[in-house]
């Protein structure tokens, strides 16, 4: 990835008079981390990176920034947001354009081909964070670590991001400005990554969710993250009528667990950022992806992959198979 | 009292007798109530500004202002606007029904320090619930007052509380009483216009006055300026705050507006002291 | 108040002499390491960092009921929490933050729930001989060896563990194992000053708090939250998981006739913690509610219980999915002031 490139694409971007700033990825403060970075200026551009550390999703700022009730007589700003996006994120973006959840007109699309990001756990795990923030780049290998000076050459399946072994689109499906040259994609190896699970039967599966809910801290952090979960009134937080306890226990759990999981079947375009930001660790990513995979295999519907598509859950073809609708 | 031994643990109260102040989606009902044990009953001590958590079993609970003054007698009113949840099942409540009660909570309004003073209350809509224990409070007690003056407004005649209390009020030749609603109106004898327009007109002194203030958030920005023109200072002006509340106890953290929590070092505050307060008119 | 040695050795027996009092200890598993009820004849480990979720847990449980009642009822039965428990390898950090909190749940009114458990709960703390990359306890008053909140502190000497009684129910722990121990000598609090030197030392992270309790009102309209917290999800990861963070919410539920009014861990940095039903917010964006998390701790806490609500775990550092950094936020706090 060439970051001259892309930092002048940033600046240039950000210098148009109908953009607001842009969202893009940089250096943390210690370690490995990376910070979503909110971009107004050329100077502040000239900070962007692309690196295998970029595993945030920055489409979820499309429909996360909030917009405080303004003072009287001030105008709504509304010029464009710029986003970078890898190509999971530009399917998150896809799927807002599918939902109407955004407006082709108000953003301004940067494409980031993407040869894979790491699993940051792994990472941490095999090669100790520093206070010092690392360096970490792509190289026909797989991955070069740059930490404290020292130099380290690290084979791509060492680490490489479980959504990333499965990904089908590392080129962005939408943009407006491409920077660096499509990657070639390669073949996931496995369909999905369920089958471990599915073929386990259903007692051990069970067994196996039901510990892994009993954890969960009902944070909400995986639908905060979500790009897909935007609703404004989250049926999560409505008192009146309650639909799930706020009670932190495995009935409750799950109950919010699967709502979560049946909203998003058909729209999750797993980019894997629930999972990632879990303090739980809960694999959410298995579980929407054994959905994806239903939907796909039985309706044929891939989420944003084409923005002229029709949602999913609002469509009905009549040769729907419906065997499980009671 | 406050429940020594568990805080948390609300005392049964019977509602004995309950109407509705205003009507629409978010009509008011007032209760008075009664509680079961004759213990508490004697030993409940209230105050002018103090609120209450009550609530339904199964729903919830809600902090609401206790409207009545402890002179009034051994009972509590709420006037309660229906919102949400635990307004809703409260709203189903009819005579003979139970509710539960705990508190009282917060600050009071220093109705001592201001004996020999004039008493402006000012209060709009849902705001005269807290005012209303202040009023009976110092018609009770008229010898150790200056005067005492009420301004009170809503948006229709339909929106006023405690309505029942009004003609009596007009015969009581120690209360300067000032009714308004924001537009005119058929068969309405009172004053028409915004509360801190009526304000205005009134034109208070403050000398040796004190005015309290409780109402919509807008309606006690204008206020709050008028009095100032009126030559009111910080310290002889005061007004309650709502934020959030669960546990009333200072426990919960979520009624905090900057370093204070509303429910302990408040709900009353003087405007001096509540400038100091950075998230106090958020 | 006295010290002693444990062998290494004997750690299975010290273990199982406990193991009947309700004994927790940290255990890894796919949600990484928390701490857990310690099961029968499992021998504890305390070879790691600290705990993902905090060991708060055992005196504020996410979810408390304060009482129960049948639906249509009006009798309340509460189930008064008075079990006693033991928590071994408690880390400084988090027994000073519980110490921090033991303010706020006895002020003014006493909170029956968390002062039981509190009583009831021994606190075996772990020094730190290796702290964390992004731990500065130092920084807050705290250290590798601090002893604030804790019953008892060990300290891994090698091949012994040195124990420190700190309080009664300290020494009255240390009674009932005293056939496993040996008195300790001048050379283990040697061994032990020395350690803690080195631990300090090892801290990388770190914060001059002077002057940021008294500057922060001052910067109340100040841009400086807005860019902190404009990468913010409102995760509340921060929070929940933070041992001084003690807010919770309180709710009826109901299961067929069976009722409870229970509270839960809540967070200022959640939309509906302040949100009105009328729809009014009096903190309406992540910026408001970042600004209040740091206040909260740096200087409202300081007012009311002149002491600092955080106390370096570094936990929010570690866990926040969006590096928002509370020492990058001090940082330009302070220079800001
Ligand atoms: C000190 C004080 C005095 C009050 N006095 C009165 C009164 O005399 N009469 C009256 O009708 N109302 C009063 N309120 C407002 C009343 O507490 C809320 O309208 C009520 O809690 C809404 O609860 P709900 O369950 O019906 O709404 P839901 O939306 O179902 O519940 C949401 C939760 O939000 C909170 N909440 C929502 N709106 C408010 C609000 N405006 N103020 C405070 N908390 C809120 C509560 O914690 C409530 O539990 C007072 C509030 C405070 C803080
Ligand atoms: S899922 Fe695909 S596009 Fe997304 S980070 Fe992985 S390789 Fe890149
Ligand atoms: S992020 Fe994990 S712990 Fe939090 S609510 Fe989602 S599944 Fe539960
Ligand atoms: S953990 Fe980070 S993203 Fe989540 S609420 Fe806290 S500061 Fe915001
Ligand atoms: S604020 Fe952060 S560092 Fe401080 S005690 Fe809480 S989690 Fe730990
Ligand atoms: S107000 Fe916020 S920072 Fe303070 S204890 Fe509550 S959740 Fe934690
Ligand atoms: S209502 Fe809980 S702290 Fe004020």
């Amino acid at each position: 990835m060439d970051l001259d490139k892309l930092r002048k694409t940033a600046a240039e971007v950000v210098a148009r008079e109908d953009v607001r700033y842009l969202l893009g990825w940089k250096k943390g403060t210690f370690g490995y981390r990376i910070a979503p970075g909110f971009v107004e200026d050329a100077e502040s551009a000239a900070e962007l990176i692309f690196s295998p550390l970029c595993t945030a999703n920055l489409a979820t700022y499309l429909t996360l920034t909030e917009k405080p009730p303004l003072p009287r007589g001030q105008e709504p700003d509304d010029r464009k947001v710029a986003v970078m996006v890898k190509g999971c994120d530009s399917r998150a973006v896809t799927q807002l354009l599918i939902e109407k959840g955004i407006e082709r007109e108000s953003v301004v699309i940067i494409g980031c081909p993407c040869p894979g990001v790491v699993d940051h756990e792994l990472l941490a795990e095999k090669y100790p964070e520093t206070e010092e923030t690392a360096e970490l780049k792509w190289s026909d290998k797989g991955f070069l670590l740059l930490q404290n000076g020292e130099e380290t050459e690290i084979a791509r399946d060492e680490l490489l991001a479980e959504k990333c072994r499965l990904c089908r689109y590392p080129n962005p499906v939408v943009s407006d400005i491409m920077v660096g040259e499509p990657v070639e994609t390669w073949e996931p190896d496995d369909d999905q990554g369920v089958a471990e699970v599915e073929g386990k039967n259903a007692e051990v599966r069970w067994e196996y969710w039901q510990e892994q809910f009993s954890n969960c801290l009902r944070c909400y952090s995986c639908r905060n993250v979500c790009p897909l979960c935007y609703c404004e009134d989250c049926i999560l937080d409505r008192l009146n009528p309650t639909w799930i306890y706020r009670s932190v226990n495995f009935s409750e759990n799950t109950a919010f667990n699967l709502a979560r999981a049946f909203h998003l079947a058909g729209r999750c375009i797993e980019c894997g950022e629930c999972e990632r930001v879990c303090p739980a660790n809960i694999p959410l990513g298995k579980l929407n992806r054994k959905l994806a995979r239903e939907v796909r295999e039985k309706y044929g519907f891939e989420p944003g992959v084409d923005p002229e598509a029709e949602p999913f859950q609002a469509s009905y073809k009549p040769d729907d198979p419906e065997e499980f609708i009671l | 009292m406050i429940n020594k031994e568990n805080p948390y643990i609300p005392y049964n109260a019977t509602v004995e007798d309950t109407w509705y102040e205003t009507g629409g989606e978010r009509a008011i009902k007032t209760f008075k109530v009664v509680f079961d044990d004759e213990n508490i009953r004697k030993s409940w001590e209230h105050f002018p500004g103090q609120c209450a958590m009550i609530g339904v079993l199964g729903v919830g609970e809600s902090m609401i202002s206790i409207s009545c003054s402890p002179t009034e007698g051994e009972f509590l009113r709420f006037s309660v606007m229906r919102m949400g949840k635990v307004t809703q099942a409260l709203h189903q409540l009819e005579p003979g029904d139970k509710m539960t009660v705990r508190g009282p909570y917060g600050n009071k309004f220093p109705l001592d320090q201001w004996q020999g003073k004039h008493i402006l209350t000012i209060g709009g809509g849902i705001g005269q619930a807290p005012m209303r224990p202040v009023v009976e409070y110092v018609k009770s007690n008229y010898d150790n007052y200056g005067g005492l003056t009420m301004i009170y407004g809503a948006r229709t005649s339909g929106d006023l509380c405690f309505k029942e209390e009004f003609e009596e009020m007009s015969k009581d030749d120690q209360l300067s009483c000032h009714l308004t609603i924001d537009i005119e109106e058929e068969q309405w004898d009172h004053n028409v216009g915004f509360v801190p327009q009526i304000l205005m007109d009134l034109n208070p002194s403050p000398e040796n006055t004190i005015a309290v203030t409780c109402g919509p958030p807008i309606m006690i920005r204008f206020v709050l300026e008028n009095l100032k023109k009126l030559g009111f200072e910080d310290d002889q002006i005061y007004t309650t705050l709502e934020n959030r509340m669960k546990c009333g106890i200072g426990k919960c953290g979520r009624c905090n507006a900057g370093n204070m929590y509303v429910c302990k070092d408040g709900p009353v505050f003087s405007y001096a002291a509540l400038k100091e307060v950075p998230e106090a008119f958020a | 108040m006295s010290a002693m040695l444990l062998n290494k050795e004997k750690w299975s027996d010290f273990v199982g002499m406990l193991a009947g009092k309700n004994l927790w200890a940290p255990r890894e598993s796919d949600e990484g390491l928390r701490f857990v009820p310690v099961a029968e004849g499992e021998v504890p480990t305390l070879d790691y960092n600290n705990t993902r979720v905090p060991p708060k847990e055992a005196v504020f449980p996410q979810t408390e009921t304060l009482f129960k009642f049948k639906v249509g009822g009006k009798d309340l039965e509460e189930p008064r929490p008075d079990q006693d428990a033991v928590l071994l390898g408690v880390r400084p950090c988090d027994a000073r933050a519980m110490h921090i909190i033991d303010e706020l749940f006895s002020w003014d009114e006493d909170d029956p729930y968390y002062l039981k458990r509190r009583e009831k709960t021994v606190l075996v703390g772990l020094a730190c001989n290796e702290p964390g990359l992004n731990c500065f306890c130092t920084s807050v008053g705290g250290g590798p060896v601090s002893t604030e909140g804790l019953d008892l502190l060990m300290v891994d000497l090698g091949e012994k563990y040195l124990l420190e009684e700190v309080t009664e129910k300290g020494s009255a722990l240390i009674d009932e194992v005293k056939e496993l121990l040996e008195e300790a000598d001048d050379n283990s609090s040697k061994q032990k000053d020395k350690l803690a030197d080195e631990a300090a030392g090892k801290i990388k992270r770190s914060i001059e708090t002077e002057g940021i309790p008294a500057g922060l009102p001052g910067l109340w309209e100040d841009e400086l939250w807005q860019r902190v917290s404009a990468s913010c999800i409102g995760c509340g990861t921060c929070t929940f998981l933070c041992p001084t963070c003690h807010c919770f919410d309180i709710q009826d539920e109901t299961e067929g006739f069976e009722a409870r009014r229970c509270r839960m861990w809540d967070s200022c940095m959640f939309r509906e913690y302040t949100l009105h039903t009328s729809g009014h917010n009096p903190r309406p964006t992540r910026s408001e509610r970042t600004r209040n998390r740091i206040n909260h701790k740096y200087s409202y806490y300081v007012d009311k219980f002149e002491v600092i609500a955080c106390v370096g775990c570094g936990r929010c550092i570690n866990l926040c999915p969006v590096n928002i950094d509370i020492l990058d936020i001090l940082g330009q706090v302070k220079e800001e002031i």
